[in-house]
């Protein structure tokens, strides 16, 4: 290679690096940045956010976090939202594992129209069941009450926890069960014995996008709910869009960082598993 | 295979259950009747309102026939702009989240940009965020006060381009739809990442050897190997535009003139708003036939061999 091939090669091996640098400096400015904004404004006084909205804070503080956790009341926020993203994704997972056991093992009749039943539930738009779903509950006298809501996530989260779980539960090899039913084995104890152990960590990661999805979700809490002691944090902060909390941003920044933590340390300790596309897998069945 | 008739799915389901009583029904009956008390009788239910008028409160509902029908086809002027904004939703959704989501994966995987795990991270984190979260944080962003965005566009110049990005009722819908982009392009990313993981290593360095561009790379090697992720991120997609809500409920409410209305945000409105029960489900209905047009150009042009059971 001649000297002038082998420069010209390095400096489009550096033009190449140097736009890599960009393309990532790009991504991570408009992904994390707007993140990065909310935390530093949240840790502002008024007179600091005045003076500069996008200087980083001199003198940090957690006032404006003490203010609007009493302001919209995050602590019941907070139990509420956990407690129906554990219970509702926890009941999901329960009422998801026998299916995905009978759908992975066995050669289940009708076993199209259950995926096809599967699919509906998953695609159906919830704004198209939220009249029925109101009426339901108050006939059942669940309406605003935890309980409720916690059967509606339920319900709604089992047809995405059949399809991870299926597709876990048939990466599991066959010859343990196999041996265990020629010793004479029933359903219920292979499914118990064997593969419900065996499934952890399938479970886990169902459980963690269930956990999310409820977190994240507004319409059945906001239509589902009439207190304000029930609601979740999506619903709760509603409130802060109004000219009370946006004259200054530091309280809308303060509640955001609250009502993201939770999901932050879930995130944090469980993206390698979720991001890895382990549930695109299932997905894709 | 052959079609078995409905009388030998019968005996053959009877045959089954009584070899396999626990899984009969802990793995077939209860999720049907769970799914036929939370999925199937609402879905009757709404089909069924849809032909009555009913406030939601009175224990009478009055039988008004195609009525709420032809209000919705011929006078409900709102049902044609929120029509229009959920395919304009698609539209945004479909090009911005998901073609960088294809770009973005594609270059992380080519090592075109540098520290991939770290990408993956940052960009898939909103989607963990609740819309309701991302809305908000994009009403400080695109404030038109102490918002940074247009901060920086004047600062680089480009001060000509600041509207009011909600105010505007021309622009207001596409605001919504690029913020939920921004919250969903984490989705596409990792799927197509996860994607071109599995495509052999030896077909790109074939096309390579034959002296291809990353442009040709991306679009003729990479894209048609991606078909299956395509049609999941597809169904994704169109379904998440359908069910738009969150953005709008916070952050405007179907405003400016009702420009951001969307028919999932319609539905609420009408139903638990103006007490207009029989038309919210007459709208729900119109929702559900759009979903069903979608399922099926999904499942016949796009998913074929995805879902093999």
């Amino acid at each position: 290679m001649s000297d002038v091939a082998l420069m010209m090669r390095q400096r489009s091996l550096v033009a190449g690096k140097l736009i890599g640098l960009m393309l990532l400096a790009a991504l991570v400015f408009v992904w994390l940045g707007p993140i990065i904004l909310v935390v530093i404004t949240s840790m502002k006084s008024n007179d600091a956010f005045l003076a500069g909205p996008f200087a980083l804070p001199t003198e940090p503080t957690i006032a404006p976090y003490l203010t609007v956790w009493n302001a919209l009341g995050f602590g019941p926020l907070l139990a509420n939202s956990f407690l129906y993203a554990s219970a509702g994704s926890a009941l999901a997972v329960i009422l998801a594992l026998v299916p995905s056991f009978a759908l992975s093992r066995f050669d289940v009749p009708g076993k199209k129209l259950i995926f096809g039943i599967i699919l509906t539930g998953l695609m159906l738009p919830q704004q198209t069941v939220l009249i029925p779903l109101y009426d339901t509950l108050r006939a059942l006298n669940l309406l605003d009450t935890r309980i409720g809501l916690i059967i509606v996530h339920a319900a709604y989260g089992m047809p995405a926890q059949i399809l991870i779980l299926r597709g876990f539960m048939t990466t599991i090899p066959r010859e343990i069960e196999k041996a265990a039913f020629l010793e004479g084995a029933t359903d219920f104890q292979v499914f118990w014995k064997v593969i419900l152990p065996l499934s952890v960590p399938g479970i886990m990661v169902g459980f963690t996008l269930n956990f999310i999805a409820i977190w994240k979700e507004f319409v059945f809490g906001l239509v589902l709910l009439n207190s304000e002691a029930n609601f979740p944090v999506t619903v709760g902060m509603l409130k802060l869009n109004s000219d009370r909390y946006m004259a200054v941003f530091n309280l809308p920044a303060a509640g955001l960082v609250i009502s993201q933590i939770p999901i932050v340390i879930l995130f944090l300790l469980s993206y390698r598993k979720l991001s890895s596309g382990n549930f695109a897998g299932a997905v894709k069945g | 295979m052959a079609h078995p008739s409905l009388a030998d799915e019968r005996t053959s389901f009877i045959r089954f259950a009584q070899t396999h009583q626990f899984v009969t029904l802990f793995g077939i009956l209860l999720p049907l009747a769970v799914f036929a008390v939370f999925v199937g009788y609402p879905i009757v239910f709404t089909i069924y309102l849809s032909f009555f008028d009913w406030n939601g409160m009175a224990p009478e509902k009055t039988f008004v026939g195609l009525q709420n029908y032809r209000y919705l086809l011929f006078s409900d002027k709102y049902f044609y702009t929120a029509l229009l904004n959920n395919v304009k939703w698609v539209g945004v959704t479909l090009s911005f989240p998901v073609l960088l989501g294809l770009i973005i994966a594609y270059g992380l995987r080519s090592r075109i940009i540098p520290m991939p795990a770290l990408i993956r991270t940052v960009i898939f984190f909103p989607v963990t965020m609740s819309l309701i979260s991302v809305g908000l944080m994009f009403l400080l962003i695109l404030n038109p006060l102490f918002g940074a965005f247009d901060t920086i566009l004047q600062s680089i110049g480009l001060g000509s381009l600041v509207m009011e990005w909600f105010g505007d009722y021309r622009i207001a819908l596409y605001t919504l739809a690029v913020v939920s982009g921004w919250a969903f392009t984490g989705m596409p990313m990792i799927l197509y990442f996860a994607g071109l993981g599995d495509v052999p290593q030896e077909t790109f360095d074939a096309a390579k050897i034959e002296g291809a561009g990353h442009f040709r790379m991306l679009t003729q090697v990479a894209v048609p190997q991606l078909r299956p992720v395509t049609a999941v991120v597809v169904m994704l997609t169109l379904f998440e535009s359908l069910r738009a809500f969150d953005l709008v409920a916070v952050m405007t409410k179907g405003a400016p003139f009702g420009s951001t209305n969307v028919l999932g945000y319609l539905v609420y409105l009408e139903s638990f708003w103006n007490s207009r029960f029989g038309y919210g489900a007459t709208l729900s209905v119109a929702i559900l036939v759009i979903s069903i047009l979608m399922a099926t150009f999904v499942m016949k042009k796009l998913m074929k061999g995805a879902f093999d059971v």
